[in-house]
C-alpha cells in the first residue's frame, strides 16, 4: 500500500521528488532546506543528485507503464549515454559512486530500475513516515535528517549494481546504514573538491613563477639595450621613442643578417660587381637608420640625445644621439690597410674635415646650452616671480626645439662620413670597412651586457677566478655566433 | 669675420647719398650681398646653429661676412627673399628656421647640412680656394 502510494504520488510529482525532496516533507517548509548550512555543504551533490532522481523516477514510470518502453531518455548531461537498449544486453555496470565527477556513463539498467524502484518505494515510505514524525517536533534538524534519508536512498540506486563489498553491516537500520553512508559520500566529496582547489592554485603558483620568469627576463633584456616591442615598463616613454626604440630594435637584426651576409660574401671571394650590390645595400641600410632617427629626432629628441636607446657602453662615447665620426674614421684607418697613397691622404682629409664639423656643432650646442641656461635662471630664482614664468618657459621652449635641429645635423655628419668612405674605398675595402663598423659596435654591445650581468656578490677569495669562469661561461653564449 | 656692409650702410646712412637701396628688391639686394665678399653667411644673431656654422669656418680660418638679419632693419624682407631662394633650389622644411644661409664666391651654397656635407666630401675647400677666401 505504501509502495503504491508512494509510487503514485512519485508520478505524480517526479521532478518535485528530486528537488529539495517537498514531496516527502508534507509538514515542513521547504525553503528551510536550502536556509541550513548543508545546503552549501553538498549543493553541487544536490544536482547530480537531481538528475539522476528525475532521471530513475521518469525510467521507474517507464517501467512501470511499459516495459518495452526504453527510449525515455531525459536529455541530461549525465543521463546523455543511458541507453537501456544496451542495458538489458550488457552485464550490470558500475556506477559512479561519487557524484562530484562527470559521469561518463550513466547505465540504468532495465531491471535494476525495476528492483530499485521496489527499493525506492520502501525507503520513501519509511522516511516519509520518519519525516513526519520528525518534523514537528526536530525542526531543522529532523528536515536535515530526512534529507539525508532522501538522498541516501539515491545512493541506494546506485549502489544497487555495485559490489557487495560497499555495502555497510545489515544488522544496523536502513536511516543509520544510509546516513553513515551518506555522511561517507560527503567526506568523499569533500575531499574531492579540496583536493581540486590544491591543484588549481599549485597550477596558477607555476604560472606566477612562470610570469616571473619572463619579467626577470626582460628585464635583462632591456639592460642589454634590447627594447622589446610594446612594453617601455616603468619610465614614461613616449610613443614616439617606443616606436623608435622597436624599429631600432628590427634594425639591429636586420644589420645583424646583413653582416652575416657580408662577411659570408667577402670569404667566398666573390666578383666585385656582386659584392658591390651587397656593400650598397649595407649603405642604404645605414642610411635607412638616420632616416628613423630623423623621424625620432622630431618627435622625441631627449631620447635620442640622452641615448636611452643605446646599450650602456655605447652611451659612454655618444656624442649627440650617436657616435662621433671622427673616432669612427680614426678606429678604421688602421683596420683597411693597405691603401694607395691617395686613399690616404683621403682618409686623413675625411678625418679632419669631420673632425672640424663636429667641434663647429659642439660649440653651437654649447651656446644653445649656455642660452637655455640664461633664459631659465632669467629674472630672480629666489624671490617669487610668477609674473615671468609663463614668459621665460615659452622663451626656453623656443630655444629647445632648436636642438632637433642639432641632433639632426650631426646625424647627416654621420651619414656623409660614410658616403665619403664609400666613395674612397674599393669595393673589398668598403665591404671590410662596414664589417669592422657593425663589430665595433656589436663588441661595445656585448661589453655592455656583461657588465651589467658581472658578478657582484664575490667580496671574498677567489674573486679572480669566479670572474674569469663567469665571463668565459658567457663567452661562448650565442650572441658571440656571429664573431 | 666683418659685421657686414648692412652694418655699414646702417651707420653711415645719408637721405641724399641713397642711391638705388630706395628701388633696390629684397632679392636684387640679397644678390649684391652675396656678391659683394668672398663669403657670405645671412644668420640671425640669436640662432645656435648660425653661430656653428660661423665657428665652423673660424676653425678652418675663414673669414666670413655675417649678416644679421634680426639686426637689419629690411631684414624681413631679406629673410623671404632666402626662403624663396631656397624653396626653388631645394625642399625646405615648412617651419624650419632659413638662416643661417651661405654664400662662396657670390654662388649659394645652402643651409647647413649643405656646408656639412659640401666639407666633408672634400668640395667646400676648393671652392673657399676657388673665391680667395682661403689660401694655403
Amino acid at each position: 500500500m505504501g509502495e503504491t502510494s508512494s509510487s503514485s504520488h512519485s508520478r505524480q510529482d517526479p521532478c518535485v521528488l528530486g528537488y529539495g525532496f517537498h514531496g516527502a516533507i508534507a509538514n515542513s517548509t521547504p525553503a528551510n532546506f536550502f536556509d541550513q548550512e548543508g545546503a552549501a555543504y553538498f549543493g553541487e551533490l544536490e544536482e547530480t543528485f537531481m538528475h539522476q532522481v528525475a532521471s530513475l523516477t521518469r525510467t521507474q514510470q517507464a517501467a512501470t507503464t511499459s516495459i518495452a518502453h526504453h527510449g525515455d531518455i531525459k536529455p541530461f548531461p549525465t543521463a546523455a549515454t543511458v541507453t537501456a537498449a544496451t542495458a538489458t544486453a550488457r552485464p550490470p555496470p558500475t556506477l559512479d559512486i561519487f557524484p562530484a565527477w562527470p559521469m561518463r556513463s550513466l547505465h540504468t539498467p532495465k531491471e535494476g530500475s525495476n528492483v530499485t524502484a521496489d527499493s525506492t518505494d520502501d525507503s520513501e515510505s519509511s522516511s516519509k513516515n520518519n519525516s513526519n514524525h520528525s518534523s514537528d517536533q526536530h525542526g531543522a534538524a529532523a528536515d536535515m535528517q530526512s534529507q539525508f534519508d532522501q538522498v541516501s536512498q539515491q545512493q541506494q540506486l546506485q549502489h544497487k549494481n555495485m559490489a557487495t563489498s560497499s555495502t555497510p553491516r545489515t544488522g544496523k537500520t536502513p536511516d543509520r546504514k544510509q546516513t553513515i553512508r551518506r555522511l561517507a559520500q560527503n567526506r568523499e566529496a569533500a575531499r574531492k573538491s579540496r583536493l581540486r582547489k590544491k591543484a588549481y592554485i599549485q597550477q596558477l603558483e607555476s604560472s606566477k613563477l612562470k610570469l616571473a620568469q619572463i619579467e626577470q627576463d626582460m628585464q635583462r633584456a632591456r639592460s642589454q639595450g634590447i627594447f622589446l616591442g610594446g612594453a617601455p615598463g616603468a619610465n614614461t616613454t613616449s610613443s614616439g621613442a617606443a616606436m623608435f626604440d622597436v624599429e631600432y630594435a628590427r634594425w639591429l637584426d636586420d644589420h645583424g643578417r646583413r653582416m652575416a651576409e657580408l662577411h659570408g660574401a667577402l670569404h667566398a671571394h666573390l666578383p666585385d660587381g656582386d659584392l658591390r650590390a651587397i656593400v650598397d645595400d649595407t649603405l642604404t641600410h645605414h642610411d635607412e637608420l638616420f632616416q628613423l632617427k630623423a623621424s625620432a629626432a622630431k618627435s622625441d629628441v631627449f631620447h635620442l640625445i640622452t641615448g636611452v636607446w643605446t646599450t650602456p657602453a655605447e652611451r659612454c662615447f655618444l656624442w649627440m644621439g650617436g657616435f662621433r665620426p671622427s673616432d669612427l674614421v680614426k678606429t678604421l684607418l688602421p683596420q683597411l690597410d693597405p691603401l694607395t697613397e691617395q686613399q690616404l691622404v683621403g682618409i686623413c682629409n675625411l678625418q679632419q674635415s669631420s673632425q672640424q664639423a663636429e667641434e663647429a656643432l659642439s660649440q653651437g650646442l654649447d651656446q644653445l646650452h649656455q642660452s637655455l641656461a640664461d633664459t631659465m635662471a632669467g629674472g630672480s630664482l629666489i624671490d617669487d616671480t610668477n609674473m615671468s614664468f609663463m614668459g621665460q618657459m615659452a622663451l626656453a621652449l623656443g630655444k629647445l626645439s632648436n636642438l632637433e635641429g642639432f641632433v639632426i645635423q650631426a646625424d647627416n655628419l654621420r651619414q656623409q662620413t660614410l658616403h665619403q668612405m664609400h666613395r674612397i674605398l674599393t669595393v673589398r675595402q668598403a665591404a671590410r670597412c662596414f664589417l669592422a663598423i657593425g663589430e665595433y659596435h656589436n663588441r661595445l654591445r656585448a661589453l655592455s651586457s656583461l657588465w651589467v650581468s658581472r658578478p657582484r656578490e664575490i667580496l671574498g677569495a677567489d674573486e679572480g677566478h669566479c670572474g674569469e669562469i663567469s665571463i668565459a661561461a658567457q663567452a661562448s653564449q650565442s650572441q658571440f655566433s656571429s664573431f | 669675420m666683418q659685421y657686414g656692409a648692412a652694418a655699414a650702410e646702417q651707420a653711415w646712412y645719408m637721405p641724399v647719398v641713397a642711391p638705388s637701396s630706395a628701388v633696390e628688391t629684397a632679392a636684387e639686394r640679397m644678390e649684391r650681398l652675396a656678391s659683394e665678399s668672398a663669403v657670405v653667411v645671412f644668420s640671425v644673431s640669436t640662432c645656435c646653429m648660425c653661430h656653428a656654422v660661423k665657428r665652423l669656418f673660424c676653425g678652418m680660418g675663414v673669414h666670413p661676412t655675417v649678416h644679421e638679419l634680426d639686426l637689419d632693419p629690411r631684414g624681413r624682407e631679406l629673410e623671404r627673399a632666402l626662403a624663396c631662394l631656397l624653396g626653388a633650389s631645394g625642399a625646405s622644411a615648412a617651419g624650419a628656421p632659413v638662416v643661417p644661409i651661405v654664400f662662396i664666391g657670390g654662388r649659394l651654397v645652402g643651409a647647413m647640412d649643405r656646408v656639412m656635407a659640401a666639407h666633408i666630401n672634400g668640395s667646400l675647400v676648393p671652392l673657399l680656394k676657388e673665391a680667395g677666401a682661403l689660401w694655403l
